[in-house]
This record gives structure tokens, C-alpha cells and sequence, in this order.
């Protein structure tokens, strides 16, 4: 019963299965709820956010299948995007360029361990082989939600290249991670 | 209809394609190595949040709301998703006895930019209403009503508030729209109230912008009571039964 996949789970929940959804719940409240905090920085926000993502589920909008990859790479984009959509509507953007860099919250050596420690260490890893640009572009991008025109606006920089700017950074992310989890170094 | 590819996943991430686009992209990621690995990686970026607990009392909020949602769910009023305040009043009613009003059996929230343009719209079709009423020479009354009130501030409390109230047969809809209101801190919210004889029944919430602007929409689906007084607390926290901040603003109805 305990590893029921995320995926038979997800099923069964399709079924209106209850305990199904609270177990679910339960697996992933703690990262979701950190995740959307930090994105939001606003326990109310997350935890509506938290709220969306559950009746969304709940109700099958947006369905997952196998198909669609990994199943927490769908919970997470469906997550991000109710943060997004609540901290749009919420909050006017505070744009500030002296926060952005600090992409992993606080100092690593007093942080305790999360539930997630070893998946945190390979991506914290594979974001500090980027460049410090890049890393901008992933927290203005990813993690404050911002449209491609704030981050022009906030970086000064032409539409156009913001957008490959992005998209270059997901791409050496991407590299960078296969990388460290192949155990080598960046070979470029 | 142009044909999806790796041009688009930024797009697939931040979840703006149409379910048609939606649907061909994730035939394009299917064939995609390399658009399918991006995703991947993309989704590994949440475990770099710093480990935080949830707040208390979080699940039991979430769960007991995805489940009266779904119950409710053939009603169309209730496609708009209730917020955090609306779920902790229906959850705490379960369990608590209201005195003297029956609970609402439908509760509807939506979010204060809307509440903010349903308010106009109201004003605006009250005035097109009594308009009419004038120009038909009192006939044709209908059951629905609609009172208009400004709130005034307590003594120590600043801003202003209109209120709008829509009895339509059975149904109460009660429309706030506050102005240059204090700040709120921590968990604070500010809690709508309606009262008869002193005795309050919670009717909406909302928070304020920087700007200490907030606005708030309620349906009571089954009202029959005769409110005498409006106001509005500052709480600290969502989904108080009974008011225990300090009323900020009221009026008589």
C-alpha cells in the first residue's frame, strides 16, 4: 500500500478514490508547500496555491498519463503555474535585482536537511555551475513567475533576447544536471 | 494551426498554450529527446526550496474543501475556486453550531479584483434598475432589491467602505469595496459581518493591497433574516465564527 505509485495513485484518484487523494497529499505536502512559499514568499498565497493544486487533481483538469514524463515534473508545472496566476492577480511584481541571485534560500550549513536532500544537492549543484546571468534567469523566470516583459523591463535588455536568454539557461540547466548526476564535470 | 516544436516549451512550462496546443506539443515531447529531458530538468528545480512546515491544520483545510468542492461541483456558481477563508468558514461550520442562522448552504467567493468590477457592475445595473422602475411608473415590482451603504470608520480606525446588498428571493449577495484601510500583519484579514440584534454571522473576507484597497463578494444562497448592522473587523487570522478584533468600520442596513 505505502508504494502505490505516484501514478496508480493518481489513478485511483480518477476513481474519486479519497484516501488515494490524502495520500497523495501526504507525499508531497511538504515540498509543494516549501516550494510555493518560496515562489509566492507568502504562507497564505501557498497554501491557496496548495488548495488549487489539489481540487485540480481532484477534479482530473489537466489530466497525467505516462506519457507526459515524470509525474512530480507535472505537479510541479501545474503548482507553479496557480502560484503564478495568484501571485499575478495578488501581489503587484516587487521588483528588486539585489534579491535575485540568492537562488537556494539561506546558508546551506545551518539549513537543516530536507526530505529531499540528495535530489536539493544534485540541483543545487547543477544551478551553481551556471553562470551568474543564468541564474538570474532561472529565479526571475521560474521561481518569481515573471512574463518575459518584466524580465526585460527588471534586466534592461530587448525582448527578444530575454527570451533566448531563457532559453539558453534551461538548456545549459538541463546539460549541467545530466551532468552531475552522471557523477562528472562539466565539460565545456 | 502551426506545429509545435522545441520553439515552444517555454510556453508548455509556463502553461499558456491552448488544450489544443497543449495536446501537439506533447506529441512534439514525445518524439523530442531533448525538449522532454529540458522539462525534466526544469522539474527538478522545486527541490531547491528550503524545507519549511507546512502551517497547522493546512490538510485537514485543503482536503476538506477539495471534497465539499467536488460535491458541489454540478452547481456552475461554484466553478469560481473558493479561497483559503471561505474553505476555513465552511470547514469550521461543520463542527460548530451558528446560532440563529441556519449555515449558508452555498458560499461563493471571488477575489477582490473581481468583487471590485462585480461592485461596479451592481451599482451600475441598480442604477439602469431604478432607472427603469422610474420610467415605468412604479410597476412591474420585482422581488429583487438593492441597497447601497457606506461604512464609517471607528474611532481609531481610518478608511472607508461601500457595501452593496442584492436580496434576490431567497439569496443575499453582499458586496464590499474598502479604501485606504490599515495595513494588515501576519495572518490579520479583514471580516465582514452581518448582524441582527447584535448577533454576527460572518460574510466574507479580504485582504488589502498596498494601496490598503480590498474588496470582497458573499452569496448567502437561503437568507431570511432581516440584518439590522454591517461591519467590518480586523481579525487575526481567517475563518473566525465570532468577531474578535476591533470593528474597523460599520453601518446600519
Amino acid at each position: 500500500m505505502e508504494n502505490r505509485s505516484d501514478f496508480m495513485l493518481y489513478k485511483q484518484i480518477q476513481d474519486k478514490d479519497k484516501d488515494a487523494l490524502e495520500q497523495l497529499y501526504d507525499r508531497y505536502e511538504k515540498i509543494l508547500f516549501s516550494f510555493l512559499l518560496k515562489m509566492t514568499e507568502d504562507r497564505t498565497l501557498a497554501e491557496e496555491a496548495m488548495q488549487e493544486v489539489f481540487i485540480k487533481i481532484w477534479r482530473g483538469t489537466g489530466e497525467y498519463d505516462e506519457s507526459k514524463g515524470k509525474f512530480t515534473s507535472w505537479l510541479f508545472t501545474m503548482s507553479r503555474n496557480s502560484a503564478i496566476d495568484l501571485i499575478r492577480k495578488r501581489k503587484k511584481p516587487t521588483v528588486s535585482l539585489d534579491e535575485i541571485v540568492n537562488m537556494s534560500d539561506g546558508d546551506s550549513s545551518v539549513e537543516s536537511k530536507a526530505e529531499w536532500q540528495e535530489q536539493k544537492d544534485q540541483i543545487q549543484t547543477a544551478v551553481e555551475r551556471l553562470s551568474i546571468e543564468q541564474q538570474e534567469m532561472i529565479q526571475l523566470f521560474y521561481f518569481k513567475g515573471h512574463t518575459h516583459e518584466t524580465i526585460a523591463d527588471i534586466c534592461n535588455l530587448p525582448l527578444g533576447t530575454v527570451k533566448s536568454r531563457i532559453r539558453l539557461a534551461l538548456g545549459k540547466l538541463k546539460k549541467s544536471l545530466q551532468s552531475v548526476q552522471e557523477g562528472g564535470a562539466l565539460d565545456e | 494551426m502551426n506545429e509545435m516544436n522545441c520553439d515552444h516549451v517555454i510556453d508548455y512550462l509556463n502553461g499558456t498554450l491552448t488544450a489544443e496546443e497543449m495536446e501537439e506539443f506533447q506529441l512534439h515531447l514525445n518524439n523530442c529527446e531533448e525538449c522532454r529531458e529540458l522539462v525534466e530538468a526544469v522539474g527538478e528545480l522545486p527541490y531547491l526550496a528550503e524545507a519549511t512546515e507546512p502551517p497547522a491544520g493546512m490538510k485537514a483545510r485543503i482536503l476538506a474543501n477539495v471534497f465539499d468542492d467536488s460535491q458541489q461541483e454540478a452547481e456552475p456558481i461554484k466553478k469560481q475556486e473558493p479561497t483559503i477563508e471561505a474553505q476555513q468558514t465552511t470547514s469550521k461550520q461543520e463542527s460548530k453550531v451558528v446560532p440563529m442562522v441556519k449555515p449558508p448552504k452555498q458560499q461563493t467567493w471571488w477575489r477582490p479584483m473581481i468583487a471590485a468590477v462585480l461592485l461596479l457592475s451592481l451599482l451600475g445595473n441598480a442604477y439602469a434598475f431604478m432607472k427603469l422602475s422610474d420610467e415605468g411608473g412604479g410597476g412591474g415590482q420585482t422581488e429583487s432589491a438593492f441597497q447601497s451603504i457606506d461604512l464609517q470608520a471607528s474611532e481609531g480606525f481610518g478608511g472607508n467602505a461601500k457595501a452593496a446588498l442584492v436580496r434576490d428571493g431567497e439569496s443575499l449577495e453582499v458586496v464590499v469595496q474598502a479604501d485606504q484601510l490599515q495595513e494588515l500583519t501576519g495572518t490579520e484579514v479583514y471580516q465582514i459581518w452581518l448582524l441582527k440584534d447584535g448577533k454576527p454571522i460572518p460574510a466574507g473576507a479580504f485582504e488589502t493591497d498596498a494601496d490598503g484597497k480590498g474588496a470582497a463578494y458573499y452569496q448567502l444562497a437561503a437568507n431570511t433574516e432581516e440584518w439590522d448592522t454591517i461591519a467590518i473587523t480586523l481579525e487575526p487570522e481567517a475563518g473566525n465564527e465570532l468577531p474578535e478584533g476591533e470593528i474597523v468600520l460599520s453601518a446600519g442596513i
